[in-house]
């Protein structure tokens, strides 16, 4: 019978600082069938352990449409375990299961404009997808990606800010920059609020739970339905099958029916965002 | 069957078996281990601990680290009778068999444990319950899992079920001839599912602004105590210990009540306060587990009225949702 609880081992391939606290790890399992075999949808998480002190979940942050030989995790150095993580060196090995979860599900967001909503960390999860439309696996007449961050140093993934200037409408706002920022000053909600937003297009919103309640509002006085905004919710994910309890919410559970929950789905739901 | 055959039967599973039982303690009623048959409780009275126990180790090693690798640690589970669940025992008991389908360690127990239901009368005469969260079904034995069920229909008269393929190898190597098949059809009639417990459920997905849980938020205590002795609680957690001596990572039972449960990066808790947790465990019993076991995730056992410390009785609160 095949244990749902065991890990596989993944050797860290590369590193790069994405801000003082944010580290990007490149992984491969070290069973090269497994890595083959291993597929994902953006949206989709892992639970990342080390012997000894744990597992925690973390969403993938880059789509098999880059390659099949890697895959990598943005990890922010938050905890006990995450802190260990951010300090590995090339060649280390960690533990994983997954994924879990139900993604993104791109057959529901095609031929309409996409608007995606990332707050602070909460972007991690939405690269895939960036990826994913930029390799061209996803046809979208419009794509916007409204970006805040709390200042330059939390920042994700600049590199690939040219990359989204060209191929979409790329915004990034900053809630306390420094004062040689040039950009957007203030919440993310306020980029919504003075932008043109299709009132047919899907929103696709991951931040920190704060930021949920004030960003749907905005949507909603866009006109987008409830019916096409789209969340990713954070719970303390723990087994990855929907039996252990610490990440439901409501009826579901986040680590089974979600992480991505369609907002007419859970709007309902007490205290959900 | 009569008496006398019965005991005889016990006796030979007795020296076969590890034998689990109720058992008067001074205590109270108790699952324990037991070495005669004497000891056996046969009253159908609610035992004290639960089965869960026997399937659902608390503190199992599941993990052994060794040599920089992670290596399922294989259970040796000696086999083992667990006689004597009454009916609403055996509610629970088949909730766990659906819940921990794909759980290895669980499996790995619950194949090498013989399961034997008992009722001191017909298993449809459930009078002496207090059932107040489902409604109680004629088929009763249909919608239970078990390898055998006993039932004492008369003062010498037992009357043998078998509900499994190991059940009847057993009855057979045992000569228990005389015995009915029952085959499970599901935890709860299809059509119509159990009534009280959709009504329930309906009532529970909208009470989140009643006031009763206000109430409860502010009497609670959140000890855990009813989500330990509850025999539908099955939430855990796994922690590691790299201690060189026992190094492994461990699933220990987990509790909603207590304040680690729901504690994310940076001490963010989504169960923060007495009346969330209160309140998701009465979700997780009367929303999500109907909605994905199709059964009911209160028994009506009374045990969390009876361990409350202050008096919380899950019977009173349904009326108020």
């Amino acid at each position: 019978m095949f244990n749902i609880y065991q890990p596989q081992k993944a050797k860290l391939i590369s590193i790069s600082q994405e801000s003082s606290e944010t580290t990007l790890l490149r992984l491969q399992f070290t069973d090269k069938r497994f890595q083959k075999s291993f597929n994902f949808s953006p949206g989709q998480f892992l639970q990342i352990g080390l012997l000894g002190w744990g597992e925690c979940p973390i969403s993938i942050c880059s789509s098999p449409s880059v390659s099949d030989k890697y895959f990598e995790l943005a990890i922010r150095d938050v905890g006990q375990l995450t802190h260990k993580l951010n300090s590995l060196t090339i060649g280390d090995e960690v533990w994983l299961r997954g994924p879990f979860g139900n993604g993104f599900d791109m057959e529901k967001f095609s031929g309409k404009p996409l608007l995606i909503i990332g707050g602070g960390c909460g972007f991690i999860p939405l690269r895939p997808l960036i990826q994913d439309y930029m390799a061209g696996k996803i046809k979208l007449p419009k794509l916007q990606i409204f970006y805040g961050c709390l200042n330059e140093d939390t920042m994700l993934f600049k590199k690939e800010y040219p990359a989204w200037n060209r191929n979409s409408e790329f915004a990034i706002t900053l809630e306390k920059p420094s004062n040689r920022w040039k950009g957007a000053r203030g919440l993310v909600t306020a980029l919504i609020a003075k932008r043109d937003i299709d009132p047919g297009s899907v929103a696709i919103v991951v931040g920190p739970p704060i930021m949920y309640k004030f960003v749907i509002k905005e949507l909603i006085k866009k006109k987008i339905k409830p019916q096409n905004i789209y969340l990713s919710l954070e719970r303390k994910m723990y087994c990855g099958n929907g039996v252990c309890q610490h990440c439901a919410i409501g009826p579901y559970y986040v680590c089974k029916d979600g992480p991505v929950f369609c907002w007419q789905d859970i709007k309902n739901i007490p205290e959900v965002i | 069957m009569k008496s006398k055959q019965f005991q005889k039967f016990l006796e030979n599973l007795k020296d076969d078996f590890l034998f689990y039982a109720p058992k008067k303690t001074e205590s109270g009623l108790r699952i324990e281990k037991i070495s005669t048959i004497s000891e056996i409780d046969f009253s159908g009275a609610m035992p004290v601990n639960t089965w869960k126990q026997l399937f659902f180790v608390h503190g199992e090693k599941v993990f052994d680290f060794k040599d920089g690798s992670i290596v399922e640690n294989k259970i040796e589970a000696p086999l083992t009778v667990a006689f004597g669940i009454n009916v609403l025992d055996l509610r629970a008991t088949t909730l766990y068999e659906h819940v921990f389908e794909e759980d290895v360690y669980y499996q790995k127990r619950r194949n090498s444990t013989l399961i034997i239901g008992y009722s001191d009368s017909w298993p449809i005469d459930f009078k002496k319950y207090k059932i107040f969260s489902h409604d109680f079904q004629k088929d009763i034995l249909r919608h239970l899992i078990f390898d055998v069920f006993i039932a004492k229909v008369k003062k010498d008269e037992f009357i043998f079920f078998a509900g499994s393929k190991t059940g009847q190898n057993i009855l057979e190597k045992y000569a228990v001839g005389d015995y009915k098949n029952v085959e499970y059809i599901g935890s709860s009639p299809k059509t119509p599912l159990d009534k009280k417990m959709l009504s329930l459920q309906a009532k529970m997905a909208k009470s989140a602004d009643k006031k009763i849980w206000d109430d409860l938020g502010k009497i609670c205590i959140a000890c855990g105590k009813c989500s330990i002795a509850c025999p539908t609680c099955f939430c855990f957690d796994f922690e590691d210990s790299s201690d060189p001596d026992g190094q492994g990572r461990k699933r220990k039972w987990g509790n909603c009540f207590y304040n680690d449960f729901s504690k994310m990066a940076g001490d963010f808790k989504t169960l923060d306060t007495v009346k969330q947790k209160i309140y998701f465990w009465y979700v997780h019993k009367f929303v999500r587990i109907p909605r994905e076991y199709k059964m009911p995730g209160c028994v009506s056992c009374g045990r969390c009225n009876k361990v409350c410390p202050v008096g919380i009785k899950i019977n009173e609160v349904l009326k108020k949702i």
